[in-house]
Formats: structure tokens, C-alpha cells, sequence
């Protein structure tokens, strides 16, 4: 089984995010990069599948400057193949564009199973995976936490809802996966074994083809949340403390008496 | 006729040529049991990879054999059973040179000329008293040990394990090894003077008064009424039950136990002092990063797992088992010797029993040492400090947990600090542009070492630049220096984890990383010497990245403050009176040898200190070193900062808990709070009182 995990870099939230000076973008110049968290439960999930049935593992990113080292740091835990493709750039920060543009990619690359992250802190939509099945016309269920091989030719992706209620489809292959969670929790790279890839191994690279999809929407406006800063205790019994905050309430204006 | 007054005595008085026959086959065949065992032994040990040890032992030879004649570690804190040990070691020593000298002077001189023979004359009178003498020192000595060992039963002896379940395992033939060595060397020195005596009331050779023991013995034979024709009969039962008990011995030795005398010599002149210190670094080449297998082993570490005498006092020293944890050095190390018997031979006769044989193949990890015990260990480094004989578990528990690591098995918690120690250089995961944040609260700036030279590049470390708490003791220190006119920068930004603590969970190629980073960092500035709060990182810097190219000093903060106290730099305005307890950190004092400063610093601004019990080498670890900060505790019984709290509070009347590590700041407020001695101690970091003082 072929499986190929599209990754993304979004912005490490550890550093203070600063917008851009035209008010729409973060200031992508002193922005620091890791991958995203979601896509890191994907590529978990497929080295399992991997390590407990065989398969082959692709991990493909586009290339966002410092994608290097997350692509060897894959390859450490075990990916088989890491691509990244090369001036891709247009295509950050739309969902629609960037599925347009792996959609592409993957017409070069054999895939039984497409497992990517369902969301990512920088998306507007979280849609990468829903358009790269519609792109690529393969089957797709989002918010999977486990993912079982069902037969040859499907699989099993769970998923969880509220309440321990859980769910299960089988899908026929290849297909898409949107992944919320790996079944284990991400395994760790020694950093001995990523440096040693660095020395031994090569990332693969492609071109990126053009989106053909525009990104379905614009920003108009990027701004920090405005800091409120004010927060008033209320004190005294449950009573007294109802009392006041009907108080306030009316006076605003939320209520009416 | 002369001749027959000379002081002297006949080896085989009293036997016939065919006892005399049957001896020597006996012998023989002894010292061929013996040299079977002893080969097994040494085969094994050939097996271990190689390792630079001879050179080292031949570079500090005179350093071993003084700590081995004056039993320097086995009287370390340990003055009785030590003493009584040394007495044992030497009557030992003197008896088997004794024993020598007559096969010397009997088996070979006489063999050659008759006339050469000098085991008679004043030379015999003298061998006799020295014998008789340190005979009596060996039997008392052994007295003392076995009423410790029988009567006392002190915690050290008890074999329990803490890692494995009860019934997993039976230790009944350790108990049946140390009973058989005992009694064995008891019974010899006994039957030796046995024969003694019945020999002199027998045939009473005045100058046999040397013999003082004997003599007396002989009195009291005669006292009883001893025909001579009886203490001749009992003279050659003794001599037959002395001989045979000997030869025992000596056939018996390789197989248990008393192998401790010649392996464990040899691992005290191996030894190195540096070990934990400085640790190795992986195998070049091999297929793991860690030991997965006994082949993975250096013949030290081989040798290692030989020379325990399973005295217990890593067992007793361990925080990590005090605090519940499956880890008992003394266990880890037999463990590892049991599997190495069974694979590559050298056996004990007496020995632990499974009811379940081991299934597990050549793997270390799991069938014999469980992860959640070698993630127990703190690394403080007080069972090395503590073994007489020179193991040095720390950096084989080490090379283990290099293994886990390779092998992802660890904590949740651990596997998110070493990530956010690869991705910024810190393991609080903050950004490593806010490092030096906690200068933003100082009056004043500090140089920027990357760009100003300065006297001291103050290596600032995790805990003193990111947590709040301890970024208030890193404002005092600055003030300090501040004050005393210290020239000193930081590198800002530029500084990472030094990597002690990473290194010592087992992530090397971390380590590496960071310190790289550091010493390209380092490398671009000009200071005369590091200085730093942390004694982790000071360790590290100081032992280990000389290996990297550091070649300047490192200078921890409680020896700046004692020079700058003595200089008059800094002078005592408002003396502390307060009554003060310290607490030693484990990679200042016992790592380092640091004990003295930081009492200096304290006596200096008027401090009154109160020792611990267990104090300077022997500090009790707050638990937090070897990564044990970045795992779960919630398993522990009563974590070792608490039990240490406890101790501290014993005192009475003691006001402050002085600390001058960042980590015991947090660990033991922690501590004082979760186990409510709150208003009853609290805890100080040193600068905080020199600033108060000043």
C-alpha cells in the first residue's frame, strides 16, 4: 500500500505573531515554522499502518523555506520517501489552492491513501483535505482518529464524537483521509537519527504546478483581538451576586425587565 | 643440638608421608578448581569491548592502591564496619603472606639448598608474632562484620528488590554465600589457632612465647588438663580440619562471593574518577546508540557487575529507591550479572533463583532491567560516590537509557522537554527570543558578551532565565555582581541548554546539538571565564565541553561570592544572623567537589548554618537531575525533595533552606508547600541573602 502524507508548516504560535503592515497577512518575515500539529498525528498514523501491515510512506510538503528539516525529521521516523515542491508559494494560505496544487503532485505519485491533518492554526476553512478528494475524484471522511486496513482494496476510519459515541466507515481505496488524532501519540526522532538523514539521505523535489482553484475567499482584514482588560469580581452571596448581575446587565441594555 | 633449639617449626609435624601425599594432591587439585573459575571469570570479562582503563589505572596506580591499603572508600561514613573490614583485609593479607613464606621457604628454597631455608630464627619469631597478632585482628574483625550483618540487620543488607514482585524471584542462595564466606574464613583463622596451640602444648618450644596467641591457647589446653598425647591427636584433627577448610576456600573463592577479593581490587585501580563526570561517548559505529545487549559492554562494565559485594549502600544513598521508585543501584547491577552469568558464564554456585527462566533473549531491556527503573535514576551520582569499590552505575544506567531513547520509550513528558529543547534551545518550549527576558526587571543592562568583552560570560541556563521564581534570584546575582563591580555579560539569545541534563536521559545526539550551538555561540566572544548559577550546567561545561574546544575556566556563583566576600569587593553591611540549614547540590558538591564556597559565602554575611545529617558528598538529591524534572512523579511515594524538607525541618529552629541551584529553588518550594511546612522553613536561594547582607 502506497500511502502519502501532504504536510504543511504553519506558524509556531510560541513566538509573538506580528501582522504585516498592509493589516491581511501575519508578518510572515519574523515568523518561525513547525509543522502542523495535525499533520503530525497523519504521519503517525500512517508509520502505525505502516509498521503493522506494510506500506510505503511519502510524505510531501510544499516548500515554505524551512520545510528541510521537518521533511528529514520524517524520514527519521521512518517515512520512506519526502518530496517538497519547489515554488509553490502562491498557493500558502488557501485551503482551495494548495489541495489544487498536491492534487497535481499526487497525479505523479502512486497512492492507495492520502492521510493529511484535518485542520491547521493558520487555515480558514480547514478544507485541504475535503478538496484534494474532490480534486483528485477519490472518496473522503474528515476528522478521523484511526484508520484499520479493511480487505485490499479498503479501510476502516474511525471516527469520535462527543459523549464516547465513535463511528466507523470503511472506504473503498484510494481515499482521503482527514486525520484529527493518531490512534498513539506522535512518536519521538532522536535527533542523532535526523541529522544522520540529513548526511545520508535526499529529499526528493518537484515543481509545483499552478493552483488552478483561487482561494474561494479574501481577507479583508487581519487585526490582534482587542484586549478587553476589564474584568470586574462579583461578590457576595449566590443572591446578591445574581442581583448584581442582572444589574449590569440591564444596564447595558442585554436584558429586559 | 643447636639445630634443635633454633627457633623454627616442621610444616608437616605430626603427619606421615602418605598424609603428607594426600595433602599436596589436595592442594593441587584446589588451586586447579581454582584456576578453572578464575579462567571462566576472566574469559568473560575478554568478551567486553575494549576500553582505555589499563592506561588510566597504570596514570593513577599509587591514587588506587592507597585507597585500597588505607580503605579509604569502605571507611567513607562507614567507620566501624570499614575499620572492622580493614582489620579483616589485612590479618588477611598478613596470613596469606605467611602461608606463602613457608611454601616459598619449603617447597622451593628447601629444594634447591636445605641451608638456604630462612623461615627459622629471629625471622620465625618474628613472622610468628606478626601472624598470631593479625590473626587476631582478622577474627575480630570478621566478629564485628558477621554481629552487623546477623544481629544489627541494617537496612543495607536486605535484599529485597525494589523492581521486581516477591515471588519473581528468590534470593535465599545470596544469604547462603554470605553465611558460607563468612563462617569459612571464621573457621580458618579459629582452626589455625587450634593447631597452634595443641602443637605448642604438645611439645611446649620456649621460644613460642613469640606465638601470643598460641601460647596462651597451649595454657589454657594444659589448664584443662591436656595430656600430651591428646593435644597431639588434636593438633593433627586441626591441622586436617584447618587444611581442608584452607583448601576449600581456595577452590571455593572463584564461585562466590570471596572472588570480591581479587576482582574488586582490580576495579578499584581501573576505576576512573571521572566517571558520570564526563560521559562516554556513544560507540562509534555500532548499530545502536546505547547498550542493547551485554555486548554492548566494556570489560569494565563487565568487571563492574563482578565486584559487588552487595553491601547495599547505593541501595540505602539512592533517592530514586527512597522514594519508592523500581531502582536500587545494588539491584540493577546484580541483575545485570545474573543475565551475564547465564550467557557468558563465569558462575556463581550461590545464587538468585527464578522460578521462570528468563525468555527474553540477549535483550537488556525488559527481561532484565525495566525501563520505568532506568528513568527512575536522578543521576546524583551518590551510588557511585558511595560504592567502595569502585562501580560506576550512573554512566551504564546512562548508556541503557540511550537505547530508550533510540527506542522512543519515555514519558509523554520527557519526549515534549526534548522537543522543545531541539526547537529553542529551552525546555520550558518559550521561544528563544524571550531568554533573556528576565533582564527587562534590572536597573540597569547587561552587556551583550557577543559583541562586548567582558571578565565573566555568565552562562545563565533554563530554569534562571525562565521561570519566574528563579529569574528573581538571576535579577539578585546580577545586582550582586553589579555591586562589586563584577565585569560580566550574557549571551542573550544566543544560549542554549548546555545539555547536561540531556545528555544524561540518554538523547546524545540533543546534546551534541546544543552544544555546538553553545560553543559556536562561545566561540565568537572574549571573556576570561564562565560563570554560572547552575550546577548542571556548570558540570557540563566544565567536564565536558573541554572536549569541544572550551579552554576557559567555569566559576559557579557561590565561589565568585566567597571571592568577592574575602576580596572585600562585596562588604557585609547587615549580617544575616538568620539560623540557616544547606542543601548540597548534587552536581556542585559530590559532581564537583564544590562543598566549601558556598559555607564560606555563609559564614562570611554572618549566617548561622546547621548541617544536615546528610550533607556535602553525601547530600540527598532533590530529585530533579538526569531529566527526572521533565518526568512524571506522581508513582513516588514521598518524593526526595520532601523527604529532604522533612530533614531539614528535624533540625529545629531553622529558618532558611539555602539552595544555590535554580532547580532546588522550585523543587524544594514545591516541596515546602505540597507537604505543609509552610511558616516553618523557607527556601533561599544564596544570592538572595548576600544581597540582603550587602
Amino acid at each position: 500500500m502506497d500511502i502519502v502524507v501532504p504536510i504543511k508548516m504553519v506558524p509556531d504560535l510560541v513566538e509573538e505573531l506580528e501582522i504585516d503592515s498592509e493589516g491581511r497577512d501575519l508578518d510572515r518575515s519574523s515568523l518561525k515554522l513547525r509543522i502542523s500539529e495535525w499533520d503530525e498525528q497523519a504521519v503517525e498514523e500512517a508509520l502505525l499502518l505502516r509498521d503493522k501491515h506494510g506500506a510505503r510512506v511519502t510524505v510531501i510538503a510544499l516548500d515554505t523555506g524551512d520545510v528541510d528539516e521537518t521533511l528529514f525529521t520524517c524520514l527519521a521516523k521512518g517515512a520512506d520517501r519526502a518530496i517538497k515542491l519547489l515554488g509553490g508559494e502562491a498557493a500558502q494560505g488557501s485551503s482551495r489552492a494548495t489541495a489544487s496544487v498536491l492534487a497535481k503532485a499526487l497525479k505523479g505519485i502512486p497512492h492507495d491513501l492520502v492521510l493529511t491533518g484535518v485542520q491547521a492554526v493558520d487555515d480558514r476553512d480547514g478544507q485541504v483535505a475535503v478538496f484534494l478528494a474532490e480534486a483528485l475524484g477519490l472518496p473522503h471522511v474528515s476528522v478521523v482518529s484511526g484508520v484499520e486496513p479493511a480487505g485490499p482494496n479498503a479501510v476502516v476510519a474511525r471516527q469520535e464524537y462527543a459523549g464516547g459515541v465513535m463511528a466507523e466507515f470503511e472506504v473503498d481505496l484510494p481515499c482521503v483521509l482527514g486525520i484529527q488524532a493518531a490512534r498513539e501519540a506522535p512518536r519521538y526522532a532522536p535527533v542523532s537519527r535526523v541529522r544522520q538523514a540529513m548526511k545520508t539521505l535526499k529529499l526528493e523535489a518537484a515543481a509545483a504546478a499552478a493552483p488552478d482553484a483561487g482561494a474561494g475567499s479574501t481577507v479583508r482584514r487581519l487585526a490582534k483581538p482587542d484586549a478587553g482588560g476589564r474584568a470586574e469580581i462579583l461578590e457576595g452571596s449566590p443572591e446578591e451576586v445574581a442581583e448584581k448581575l442582572y444589574a449590569i446587565l440591564k444596564g447595558k441594555g442585554l436584558v429586559k425587565s | 643440638m643447636t639445630d634443635a633449639i633454633a627457633p623454627a617449626r616442621e610444616v608437616f609435624r605430626n603427619l606421615g608421608t602418605p598424609a603428607v601425599a594426600l595433602f599436596y594432591l589436595l592442594g593441587a587439585l584446589a588451586i586447579a578448581i581454582f584456576c578453572w573459575g578464575a579462567w571462566a571469570r576472566i574469559r568473560k570479562y575478554r568478551r567486553g569491548r575494549r576500553s582505555p582503563r589499563l592506561r588510566l589505572a597504570g596514570a593513577r596506580l599509587l591514587h588506587g592502591l592507597t585507597a585500597i591499603a588505607s580503605h579509604s572508600t569502605l571507611r567513607k561514613r562507614n567507620a566501624s564496619t570499614g575499620l572492622a573490614h580493614f582489620a579483616i583485609f589485612w590479618g588477611f593479607v598478613v596470613l596469606f603472606i605467611g602461608t606463602l613464606i613457608i611454601m616459598i621457604d619449603y617447597d622451593m628454597v628447601r629444594l634447591v639448598d636445605p641451608a638456604w631455608r630462612f623461615w627459622r630464627g629471629a625471622f620465625y619469631l618474628w613472622y610468628s608474632l606478626a601472624l598470631d597478632v593479625m590473626g587476631v585482628a582478622f577474627l575480630v574483625g570478621l566478629a564485628v562484620l558477621m554481629a552487623r550483618r546477623w544481629g544489627a540487620r541494617p537496612a543495607a543488607l536486605d535484599y529485597t528488590r525494589p523492581d521486581r514482585a516477591a515471588d519473581s524471584y528468590s534470593r535465599r542462595g545470596y544469604l547462603r554465600d554470605d553465611a558460607l564466606f563468612a563462617w569459612l574464613l571464621l573457621l580458618i583463622g579459629l582452626t589455625g589457632y587450634l593447631v597452634e596451640g595443641a602443637r605448642i602444648a604438645a611439645d611446649r618450644p620456649p621460644f613460642e612465647t613469640w606465638s601470643l596467641v598460641g601460647w596462651q591457647l597451649a595454657n589454657a589446653f594444659d589448664a584443662a588438663g591436656l595430656s600430651r598425647r591428646a593435644a597431639n591427636a588434636l593438633h593433627w584433627w586441626s591441622w586436617w580440619g584447618h587444611a581442608v577448610l584452607a583448601l576449600g576456600f581456595v577452590a571455593y573463592l572463584p564461585y562466590s562471593k570471596a572472588v570480591h577479593i581479587l576482582v574488586d581490587l582490580a576495579n578499584l585501580l581501573v576505576h576512573d574518577e571521572a566517571a558520570g563526570r564526563r560521559l562516554p561517548a556513544p560507540v562509534e559505529g555500532a548499530a545502536s546508540a546505547g547498550y542493547a545487549t551485554l555486548a554492548d559492554f566494556t570489560w569494565k562494565e563487565l568487571l563492574d557487575l563482578d565486584a559487588c559485594t552487595k553491601c547495599g549502600r547505593c541501595h540505602v544513598a539512592c533517592p530514586a529507591r527512597a522514594a519508592g521508585a523500581p531502582l536500587s543501584p545494588r539491584d540493577l547491577i546484580l541483575g545485570l550479572r545474573e543475565h551475564a552469568e547465564d550467557r557468558l558464564g563465569g558462575l556463581s554456585l550461590l545464587r538468585e533463583t527464578r522460578p521462570a527462566a528468563n525468555d527474553g533473549g540477549d535483550a537488556l531491556i525488559g527481561p532484565v532491567v525495566r525501563p520505568e527503573t532506568l528513568w527512575a535514576c536522578t543521576t546524583c551520582l551518590a551510588c557511585v560516590e558511595a560504592c567502595p569499590v569502585g562501580i560506576e552505575h550512573v554512566p551504564l544506567i546512562v548508556q541503557l537509557r540511550r537505547k530508550l531513547v533510540e527506542d522512543g520509550t519515555m514519558d509523554p513528558t520527557l519526549q515534549d522537554a526534548l522537543q522543545h529543547l531541539d526547537r529553542y534551545g529551552n525546555s520550558f518550549g518559550q521561544s528563544e527570543r524571550t531568554r533573556a527576558k528576565w533582564t527587562q526587571g534590572l536597573p540597569f543592562r547587561i552587556k551583550d558578551a557577543r559583541r562586548d568583552e567582558v571578565e565573566y560570560l555568565w552562562f545563565v541556563g533554563d530554569y534562571a532565565s525562565y521561570n519566574p521564581r528563579v529569574q528573581e534570584v538571576s535579577r539578585a546575582v546580577a545586582r550582586v555582581l553589579r555591586r562589586a563591580g563584577v565585569d560580566f555579560g550574557i549571551l542573550y539569545e544566543a544560549e542554549r541548554n548546555a545539555g547536561n541534563d540531556v545528555r544524561r536521559v540518554g538523547e546524545e545526539g540533543l546534546f551534541e546539538k546544543l552544544a555546538e550551538q553553545n560553543m559556536k555561540a562561545l566561540a565568537k566572544c572574549r571573556f576570561k571565564a564562565i560563570l554560572t548559577t547552575d550546577p548542571h550546567s556548570y558540570n557540563t561545561l566544565k567536564n565536558e565541553y573541554p572536549a569541544l574546544g572550551l579552554s576557559q575556566p567555569v566559576v559557579h556563583y557561590s565561589e565568585l561570592l566567597a571571592d568577592l566576600l574575602r576580596s572585600g569587593r562585596l562588604t557585609v553591611a547587615k549580617p544575616a544572623g538568620a539560623a540557616v540549614t544547606y542543601h548540597d547540590p548534587c552536581y556542585l558538591g559530590r559532581y564537583n567537589g564544590v562543598f566549601d564556597a558556598p559555607r564560606e559565602v555563609l559564614g562570611r554575611i554572618g549566617a548561622r548554618l546547621t548541617e544536615m545529617g546528610r550533607c556535602r558528598d553525601n547530600s540527598f538529591c532533590c530529585g530533579a537531575g538526569g531529566g527526572r524534572i521533565w518526568m512524571d512523579d506522581s508513582g513516588q511515594e514521598e518524593r526526595p525533595s520532601v523527604n529532604r524538607i522533612r530533614e531539614a525541618v528535624g533540625l529545629g529552629s531553622v529558618q532558611y533552606f539555602v539552595v544555590a541551584c535554580p532547580k532546588d529553588v522550585t523543587m524544594y518550594e514545591d516541596a515546602v508547600k505540597t507537604s505543609g511546612q509552610e511558616g516553618r522553613i523557607v527556601v533561599r536561594d544564596l544570592a538572595e541573602l548576600v544581597e540582603e547582607a550587602v
